[in-house]
């Protein structure tokens, strides 16, 4: 949105290769190029296979470019060791995935401490944060439930706990409503909304929904590894949360029950 | 990521999986039952022997018993082929140098009494003055048979403490009660001059009490119509003289003198000393093949724990993803998986350790005697599986902690 913005994410020519033994060198980005201003809620969209979780890896510093600069708030990606990359993961970034990813047998508030036990934080302080980002994503009363406990949706909004845990300045989700209806796709891009609106969080969105990707400041369109098309959406585009809910389900009142129904009625329910 | 977090994760891991957990920790179990096998073993046999020491005084002891020649032409014993009082007087003045004590012996038999509707089973032997000295126990009060009791025959009798506790309330109030009791075919009357304290001896829990009454060696004879002749005799040298050389010269000096012209008879001398040592080796054989066991087991448990955390690591691949995606550095993934896996090797520890004490107090039972491992022994135990844990666990951790988060995240 604003131009004036610094931007946080800034990508220089970024290439990625896979060698599956010499000579066959396959190459999936070749050489992207942009910026995201600090605070921008921008999407991701393209084919499956043109390489958007490959460069999501790459933000995510779960990757590193083959060949080209990245900087990440100031800081050169490209040159940091393992143990830094760890590190940038665990306060600067927060990741949502598509098939969730929380740990199993673990309590959903101990799936939300758990970057803050990687960052070092003392317990009580821990158990305040994560009861804080349950309540809200509105899942304080699910708080000690096991993953295999609880719908995709509500495991999602977990996810999307955990993600804040060290309040990170930029989120991360793949696909995060793929595995969802569209329902439940749509509470849970109100969190991202809300995050992006309320708290000013920097979220990079893949998704394959243009519905989805309509409603974020920016949509970057990548095939076979290129940009073909990068938008900043107009004003009137951008979503506002009561608009949306209402298109969807102009007759439900609560979102929560909704959400449990469409989920148990759907079946889907995959972590 | 702190260790108690570690701790409990792993706890919950190895809860979800409990029949895995078990069969891996068995031959961590079977190890390191084994190795508290051998120490409690050990302790229990120290124990055993101290007792036998201590019963018979035996360091000293040289027994010399006739045995039948390869050649022999009789095998019926007469009472020329055995030792007479003059044989015996002889040989403690030959070797007065070297022999402190003779203990000779004339077994009596059973004998009875009926007290408070409760009948008292004993076995009387007749004894030699220097028989206390030999059988090294208290003599809690009064005194033991001397030679005047010998010379005389006289019907006196040493008790044990708990039998007189027993009939007499107290070991002071028996000295000079008459003891009546069913013996050799009749009714015999012996008045206690002496109380000594019972001692338990080694190998005799297994069987219900039954006291030993002493009562002089010549009284002994009248009573069976014995003759003054033994086919055994039992010696105590001087404390430094060293018995297993000793019990050779002594043997060859004495078939020489008074066995050479004998067709059928010669004689055989034993010692404690002797017993003992071989005693402790073949405790020291079993001790060595439960190592051996031991080690083994350890080994190939550790092998087992090393297997079951590399599939471990497989299975939860993904899980490693996230972890490391969520800002864990490699060396919490390590830890985390070392921790599990000295968990397991722990706990297999203590189990190990409670089945090896059952065990080996099973095989105390046969000696009368229990034992408990010490701190020590337990701490050092413990210790060394949770070193095998990490040493096992190393290798799968260290595998976990390299692995690339994207690769673990794309895992199937
Ligand atoms: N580790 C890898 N080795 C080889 N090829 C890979 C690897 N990871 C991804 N690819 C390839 O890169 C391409 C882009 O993948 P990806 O970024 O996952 O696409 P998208 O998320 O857009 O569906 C795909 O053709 C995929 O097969
Ligand atoms: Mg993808």
């Amino acid at each position: 949105m604003s131009i004036d913005k610094k931007a946080i994410i800034k990508m220089d020519s970024i290439y990625k290769r896979f060698y599956i033994g010499t000579p066959n060198e396959l190459e999936i980005l070749h050489g992207l190029s942009f910026d995201v201003p600090d605070g921008e809620f921008v999407s991701i969209v393209g084919a499956s296979g043109s390489g958007k979780s490959t460069l999501m890896n790459i933000i995510g510093a779960l990757d590193k470019a083959t060949e080209g600069n990245y900087h990440l708030g100031g800081t050169n990606i490209s040159l940091l060791n393992d143990r830094e990359l760890s590190e940038i993961r665990n306060k600067k970034i927060g990741f949502v995935f598509q098939t969730f990813n929380l740990i199993a047998r673990t309590t959903a508030l101990k799936n939300v401490e758990l970057p803050m036990l990687y960052a070092g934080m003392g317990s009580k302080e821990r158990i305040k944060r994560a009861k804080e980002l349950l309540e809200l994503v509105e899942m304080s009363d699910r708080a000690m439930h096991m993953p295999n406990e609880l719908s995709g949706g509500q495991k999602q909004r977990i996810a999307i706990a955990r993600s804040m845990a060290n309040n990170p300045s930029i989120i991360l989700a793949d696909e995060p409503t793929g595995a969802l209806d569209s329902k439940t796709g749509h509470l849970v891009m109100d969190i991202f909304h809300k995050l992006h609106k309320e708290q000013g969080k920097t979220i990079v969105l893949i998704t394959h929904n243009q519905k989805l990707a309509a409603e974020t400041d920016r949509i970057i369109t990548l095939s076979d590894g290129n940009i073909v098309s990068d938008e900043k959406m107009s004003g009137n585009a951008v979503y506002t949360l009561n608009e949306t809910v209402k298109e969807e389900k102009p007759e439900t009142e609560s979102h929560d029950e909704s959400v449990i129904l469409t989920d148990k009625t759907s079946g889907k329910d995959g972590q | 990521m702190n260790f108690k977090e570690n701790i409990l994760l792993a706890l919950a891991g190895l809860k979800a999986n409990k029949m895995r957990a078990f069969l891996t920790m068995l031959g961590i179990i079977i190890g390191i039952s084994s190795v508290i096998m051998i120490t409690t073993m050990g302790t229990i046999v120290e124990k055993g022997l101290a007792g036998v020491v201590t019963d018979l005084g035996v360091n000293n002891l040289v027994e010399i018993f006739i045995r039948q020649k390869e050649d022999s032409v009789r095998t019926t014993i007469e009472e020329s082929d055995m030792f007479s009082d003059e044989i015996i007087e002889q040989l403690m003045t030959r070797f007065s140098g070297e022999l402190q004590y003779i203990a000779i012996q004339q077994s009596v038999g059973g004998g009875t009494m009926r007290f408070n509707r409760e009948d008292i089973n004993m076995t009387v032997y007749g004894y030699n003055s220097d028989f206390i000295h030999i059988f090294s126990t208290d003599l809690l009060r009064g005194r033991y048979i001397n030679e005047k009791d010998i010379q005389g025959q006289k019907s006196v009798c040493v008790i044990p403490d708990d039998l007189a506790l027993k009939l007499y309330g107290s070991p002071e109030n028996a000295i000079g009660e008459i003891l009546s009791m069913n013996v050799a075919g009749g009714v015999k009357e012996f008045a206690v001059v002496g109380v000594y304290k019972y001692k338990q001896s080694a190998f005799g829990g297994v069987f219900s009490r039954n006291y030993d009454i002493h009562i002089p060696i010549t009284t002994a004879r009248k009573m069976i119509n014995a003759s003054p002749y033994y086919s055994w005799v039992d010696f105590i040298t001087y404390e430094d003289v060293d018995v297993i050389k000793f019990s050779e010269e002594f043997g060859e000096y004495v078939n020489e003198r008074y066995y050479k012209d004998n067709n059928s008879y010669e004689v055989m001398c034993y010692t404690m000393a002797e017993q003992l040592t071989s005693i402790s080796q073949y405790v020291g054989i079993i001790q060595g093949v439960l190592s051996i066991i031991a080690g083994i087991s350890l080994l190939v448990g550790g092998i087992g724990v090393m297997n079951i955390m590399l599939v471990s690591v497989t299975e939860r691949t993904r899980e490693i993803g996230v972890r490391k995606a969520l800002g864990a550095p490699n060396s919490a993934i390590r830890i985390q998986f070392i921790v599990e896996s000295v968990i397991i090797c722990a706990i297999g520890g203590l189990i190990g350790i409670i089945a090896g004490v059952l065990l080996g107090n099973l095989g105390g039972l046969l000696f009368d005697t229990s034992a408990v491992p010490s701190v020590g022994a337990i701490v050092i135990a413990v210790s060394f599986s949770m070193a095998i844990g990490i040493f096992f666990g190393y290798y799968p951790a260290n595998r976990a902690a390299k692995l690339d988060p994207i690769e673990a995240l794309r895992y199937e």
